[in-house]
């Protein structure tokens, strides 16, 4: 997985490219996580120009009984009385995936806007975990002895911690006003702190194991006997060869994130409303399964989605760099 | 061997003692650093309209007040040592290793907990079981047939398996095969002791569900390692001295396949007997993962203590009896220094 | 608005009325399986009336009990529930429609009876009742039961503490230190074995209300495992435990063969068996009922939002489906402390969607908009009372802009509004006022706190409201005895405000409002306490404490094996002890 060696580096990226390239189930994917990022990006915008804001209520489109929209806003009832519901949503020209129940918001805009908050979490917490990770990662690695074994030991720790216990604890205990941060920006800290602060391990136990296998290289030793410093040679030699393994895990790791913070929304810890997330709509959709898939069906595949190109693309990515798991 | 396994038991204790240090941290103290009061932690415990009286009592019985450090004192000390309870004008013994009693339901956590052991274990050896046995077979099977239509449907599914949520579609499946099209009973636990196909009727659904997400990985993550000890020089010399495809499989490829297989393995079993939260929740199980989240929601703290220690150490002990597991999995490797 | 009799006159008739409505009328026994009764069947007829004994009875709920131990309970489905092994003083009437919550004496031989003032109660208790170990049960057992509810020194600290507000003794009394607590506790004498005199602190009228609950169940003195007690509850009713109280897992019951069917008008005891599931999800409770798989959901508050949107769209499901008030107002404080300026507070109960809150609850079926404190059921309430009138409840956002301008905030305010997590209807309420408000200019952000601290940490807490700037916050309450005072004194009494695990979240002091509760503690009138009721209804109004959301129903599924199903609204529920069941 690692580079021959320093000089070598520039074309292996140069043939993992042209290998990535000819993938098209990776190219596709990778496309699909950019317009998906560049979507979550502009979600604000989008909606402003083109459609509704995700807090804007069309309450006239939806039953009052069953909480579900109409099929036709303009016959709502039939001649019992009772509403005609649309199992899709209410989805026309001007809410192209229908409208929430009970409130009537749009969808698509509110998928969007849980496009940022899921991104953003996933995004950051990765950050927080690739960090941490790496750090500490290479540190054992190139220290050994007694320093690795405290850290190797520490990442046992933390992989023994009930992760989902902490983070529902966490949520309802953290005060209010910590390091300047109030509400949401609170949730999300939080969040991005509890998944990134207890996965670093999982990068942290790569970083390690490629940093021993490097540090006995040849050029790390030509490095050394020409009279470079360890900081050179972390930053100079190990290093570059790290990144490609890291970006590949990264990119995998995104998608656990993504659906871990949706499963705290689920259970009820995610981020306050109106603000939307993926998680939280999804859970607030199982109960109308029946009559309103829809709702389900569209945050659903959105997550679904999304988890899946990143997957695609970590793999592609994967396979680019090493070819003996590829297709 | 019995120093190695010794140094493990040490390192594991310690573990155990650092995971229920910062769990304690953060149930007891970083209330108190959030400024909440010992009445208002107590309010907890009471009813809806306690009394001023009642909400003291209650500070004072369950040592809500005490200094942070002696809160956890006695904490280990009834751990090691055991302790006597009074309720009305009777004292009950606790006995080592006590855990405490709830302060929501006044039971003892550990009998509450044990109890709870067979429902969780039920889950937790039946999905382990699909979930390797599935995982590896379908990871091997598509490494050898690389490319054909069976690796792609297998990965593809895999792929899915990895990026559904689990609580979805847990959720879908009990909304469809149970109560829409009747296709599975109710999931109302049997003990396997009682009647074991209705047991078996039972836990499958919920089985299946937890085990789909692992499988999945344990199938991606097969395939990988298979094909990379297939590109090894090894293998291409055992095929050029004529072994059979099926040999050079079994006998040489695998194992060396397995060995991170079996690594991530003890992490995963330990967690998922730790409590499988979600697959729990979604299909009403009373094991120890649903113990844990009521707990959490009830700010129940001995009974947190509790599952969460207990959850620490099978997590060691899983990876523990791993480590040993190795050699038999791989003879080349011997128990390091 | 019905008229209510004097209902403290013994209505030992009433046993023969239930009686005779079991025998005449619907279909008996027989046909157990088969249509529904029909839409609100059970509102005012006792549907599927049937004498048939045997079998099991089926209930599940998802949130255990916080106690089975009668003397330590507070959650109505747990009162009612709890009579099956635990008799009380006195019960709500055992007949349908509008006497339903009429008292009734139980373990008591008739009406307790006043002195002048009303502080001073004498009551009788039958003679031959007995525990499920053949033991005899005496007055002393009952002062004992109540006691120990109230005065335990916090070793019980679920039930709720009316004995200990009313009664004349010291609230530090611990039944557990004393060694003679029959002997040392004088607030109740007991005369002779089977006559208890209740001395109370100051005039309280409706103290036979009290008498209905489970704390005074009788316990006998040496049986008190104090918070271990409910691991096997002595039985005084028809049912006693089948094996230990699983908390968090489930509690089963079999016949008492110690009952005395003869001295018992609420309970039939038709069941074999009582089986009780617990920590089943609230969804999959919902879809076993309407499968024939369980009986009753034990928690009593209606199906889930899965079930109640699929069941709202299903013409066929009307005739298996009770919509009913379940006694509860719906409600938004609005914290005087925070939100100073009465002004400003009638700002926000103009700017106020109603509609929109309303459908956050389900629209008409999910129950009325309310627009005064008293829930209609109740004397005393006017439902057509509206101090904020507004053109189809919409929200009257230019009255609300005067008054805004009146208090000085013309250009709105920032405020916070708290709501318990994982509520939806109550979340959405929160979302449907947040944006109502943000046409008059007031930015109400909102916070999510855990449901089981809310009163106690959160929005009950003086100091965290203020600290955190909540001036809103989204509650519910119903009430503990169907009067003007046993619902709305908690949360608009001065007197009631605590520094955490406060109800009157609001924190209304008005001496006005304070001075009208006490006056109606001696009046002993009923009609005329149900006058003052309707005043302080309306001085809250005025002060814009509240502003009340919905009266709002629930919908029960009614399974077609369940006989002699009717709602009593004394617990907003089936009353549980009059169920059988039958699978033909």
């Amino acid at each position: 997985m690692a580079g021959h060696g320093g000089s070598d580096n520039r074309s292996l990226r140069q043939i993992a490219w042209q290998r990535l390239k000819r993938d098209k189930v990776a190219m596709v994917s990778g496309v699909v996580v950019a317009l998906l990022i560049l979507a979550a990006i502009l979600a604000p915008l989008l909606t402003k120009w083109f459609g509704y804001p995700p807090t804007e209520y069309h309450q006239d489109l939806v039953d009052p009984s069953t909480r579900l929209p109409f099929k036709d806003p303009e016959n709502p009832y039939d001649e019992f009385g009772y509403a005609i519901t649309d199992p899709w949503g209410g989805i026309s020209s001007d809410h192209w995936l229908g409208v929430e129940p009970t409130t009537g918001r749009d969808l698509l805009s509110r998928l969007l806007h849980g496009a940022q908050i899921s991104l953003l979490v996933a995004f950051l917490s990765t950050l927080v975990c690739v960090g941490l990770g790496t750090v500490l990662g290479i540190i054992a690695g190139y220290k050994g002895g007694w320093v690795d074994t405290l850290i190797s030991r520490a990442m046992d720790i933390f992989l023994a911690f009930p992760l989902m216990l902490f983070a529902i604890a966490l949520v309802g205990v953290i005060p209010d006003g910590l390091l300047g941060l109030t509400g949401n920006g609170l949730r999300i800290g939080v969040i991005v702190f509890i998944i990134g602060f207890f996965n670093w391990p999982y990068i942290a136990r790569i970083v390690r194991g490629q940093t021993l296998s490097l540090r006995e290289r040849e050029f790390v030793e030509a490095a050394r006997s020409l009279g470079a410093g360890n900081r050179h040679i972390l930053v100079k030699e190990i290093l570059p060869n790290l990144i490609t393994p890291i970006l590949v895990y990264s990119t995998l790791l995104i998608p656990t994130n993504i659906l871990f913070e949706a499963a705290l929304s689920f259970l009820g810890v995610g981020i306050n409303p109106p603000t939307p997330s993926w998680g939280k709509m999804l859970s607030e959709a199982i109960p109308f399964y029946q009559n309103g898939p829809y709702f389900v069906v569209f945050p659903g595949l959105a997550i679904f989605i999304t988890v899946l190109a990143f997957n695609l693309f970590g793999d592609g990515l994967r396979d680019a760099f090493d070819p003996k798991t590829s297709d | 061997m019995l120093t190695y396994i010794l140094r493990r038991l040490g390192a594991g204790l310690l573990l155990l003692a650092i995971v229920t240090m910062v769990t304690f941290w953060i149930f007891y103290v970083l209330p108190r650093w959030a400024g909440v009061t010992p009445e208002g932690m107590a309010a907890m415990y009471v009813g809806k309209a306690p009394t001023p009286e009642a909400l003291a009592a209650t500070v004072e019985r369950l040592g809500l007040d005490q200094p942070i450090a002696g809160q956890f004192y006695d904490f280990i000390r009834t751990l090691l040592l055991g302790t006597e309870y009074t309720f009305g004008r009777q004292t009950v013994e606790c006995a080592a290793p006590c855990l405490g009693y709830s302060f929501s339901t006044n039971t003892p956590v550990l009998e509450q907990i044990v109890s709870r052991l067979p429902v969780t274990m039920s889950l937790a050896a039946g999905a382990a079981v699909i979930w390797v046995v599935g995982g590896v077979a379908v990871g091997v099977l598509s490494a050898v047939k690389k490319g054909s239509i069976f690796d792609r449907i297998a990965m593809s599914l895999a792929l899915v398996g990895v990026s559904l949520p689990i609580y979805f579609t847990g959720l879908l499946s009990l909304a469809f095969l149970v109560h829409n099209w009747n296709l599975f009973p109710v999931p109302r636990y049997v003990p396997l002791t009682e009647d074991p196909i209705a047991w078996v009727q039972v836990m499958i659904l919920p089985w299946v569900t937890l085990a789909f997400l692992h499988a999945a990985q344990y199938a991606r993550q097969t395939r990988a390692g298979m094909l990379e000890t297939l590109g090894e020089d090894y293998i291409r010399t055992a095929r050029a001295k004529g072994l059979s495809e099926r040999r050079v499989i079994f006998k040489h490829a695998l194992r060396p396949t397995l060995t991170p297989i079996v690594t991530i393995f003890g992490l995963d079993l330990g967690l998922v007997l730790g409590g499988a939260i979600l697959t729990e929740t979604t299909f009403s199980l009373n094991g120890i993962g649903k113990y844990a989240i009521d707990a959490i929601v009830s700010k129940d703290l001995p009974v947190i203590l509790g599952v969460t220690l207990m959850g620490a150490f099978f997590i060691v002990l899983c990876n523990l009896i791993v480590d040993l597991l190795y050699p038999v999995v791989d003879p080349r490797v011997r128990i390091a220094k | 608005m019905r008229k209510r009799t004097l209902g403290f006159v013994a209505l030992g008739a009433a046993a023969s009325i239930f009686l005779s409505a079991c025998g005449g009328g619907d279909s008996t026994g027989g046909d157990g399986g088969g249509e529904g009764a029909g839409f609100n069947a059970a509102e005012n007829s006792v549907v599927n009336a049937s004498d048939q004994t045997g079998g099991t009875l089926r209930y599940a709920i998802q949130d255990d009990f916080d106690s089975v131990d009668p003397g330590d309970t507070y959650y109505g489905f747990s009162w009612n529930f709890s009579r099956y092994y635990a008799r009380t003083l006195l019960a709500y009437n055992p007949e349908p429609g509008e006497n339903a919550t009429d008292l009734v004496p139980d373990t008591a031989a008739g009406m307790p009876e006043p002195n002048e003032d009303f502080t001073e109660w004498t009551v009788e208790i039958k003679e031959g009742l007995k525990y499920e170990d053949g033991s005899e049960i005496t007055a002393q057992d009952i002062k004992y039961g109540i006691i120990r509810g109230d005065f335990n020194g916090g070793s019980l600290v679920h039930g709720p503490s009316y004995f200990a507000q009313k009664l004349d003794a010291d609230p530090d009394f611990n039944v557990y230190e004393s060694s003679d607590p029959l002997g040392e506790f004088d607030a109740i004498e007991t005369p002779d074995d089977h006559t208890l005199v209740f001395h109370l602190k100051e005039s309280f009228s409706e103290f036979p209300n009290i008498l209905i609950m489970p704390q005074t169940a009788p316990v006998p003195v040496d049986a008190d495992t104090g918070a271990l007690y409910q691991q096997h509850v002595m039985s005084s009713g028809p049912y006693k435990f089948d094996g230990d109280y699983e908390p968090g897992v489930k509690l089963h019951l079999v016949r008492n063969e110690e009952w005395d069917a003869e001295s018992d008008p609420i309970r039939t005891a038709l069941p074999d068996r009582v089986e009780v599931e617990i920590g089943v999800n609230q969804d999959e409770i919902d879809e076993r009922l309407v499968n024939g798989e369980l009986d009753v959901d034990l928690g009593g508050t209606g199906v889930g939002p899965a079930m109640h949107s699929r069941l709202a769209g299903d013409e066929s499901e009307r005739p298996n489906i009770d919509n009913l008030y379940s006694g509860a107002l719906r409600y938004v404080n609005i914290h005087t402390p925070v939100i100073e300026d009465v002004a400003c507070r009638q700002a926000i109960m103009y700017a106020a969607n109603r509609d929109s809150m309303h459908r956050a609850w389900g629209g008409e079926l999910g129950g009325d908009i309310a627009t005064n404190l008293i829930p209609p059921q109740i004397p005393g309430s006017d439902p057509e009372s509206d101090l904020y009138p507004s053109e189809d409840n919409k929200g009257d956002l230019d009255s609300a802009r005067e008054k805004l301008e009146e208090c000085g905030e013309e250009d709105g305010f920032e405020t916070v509004i708290a709501a318990r997590e994982g509520r939806e209807k109550d979340v959405d309420t929160a979302e449907a006022l947040q944006n109502a408000l943000a046409e008059v200019g007031i930015e109400a952000s909102i916070e999510l706190y855990p449901a089981s601290d809310f009163y106690g940490q959160y929005a009950g807490s003086q100091d965290f409201v203020r600290e955190n700037n909540i001036g809103l916050s989204v509650s519910g309450w119903i009430p503990d005895w169907p009067t003007g005072y046993g619902f709305a004194q908690a949360i608009t009494d001065g007197r009631a405000i605590v520094e955490t695990g406060n109800y009157n979240m609001a924190e209304l002091d008005d001496p006005e409002i304070n001075e009208l509760w006490d006056r109606s503690m001696q009046t002993e009138d009923p009609d005329e306490r149900a006058d003052i009721y309707a005043k302080i209804d309306t001085l809250v109004m005025e002060q814009a404490a509240i502003l009340p959301v919905i009266f709002d129903r629930a919908m029960f599924y009614r399974s077609p094996e369940l006989t002699n199903v009717y709602f009593q609204p004394g617990y907003a529920m089936y009353d549980y002890m009059a169920l059988g069941v039958d699978r033909g």
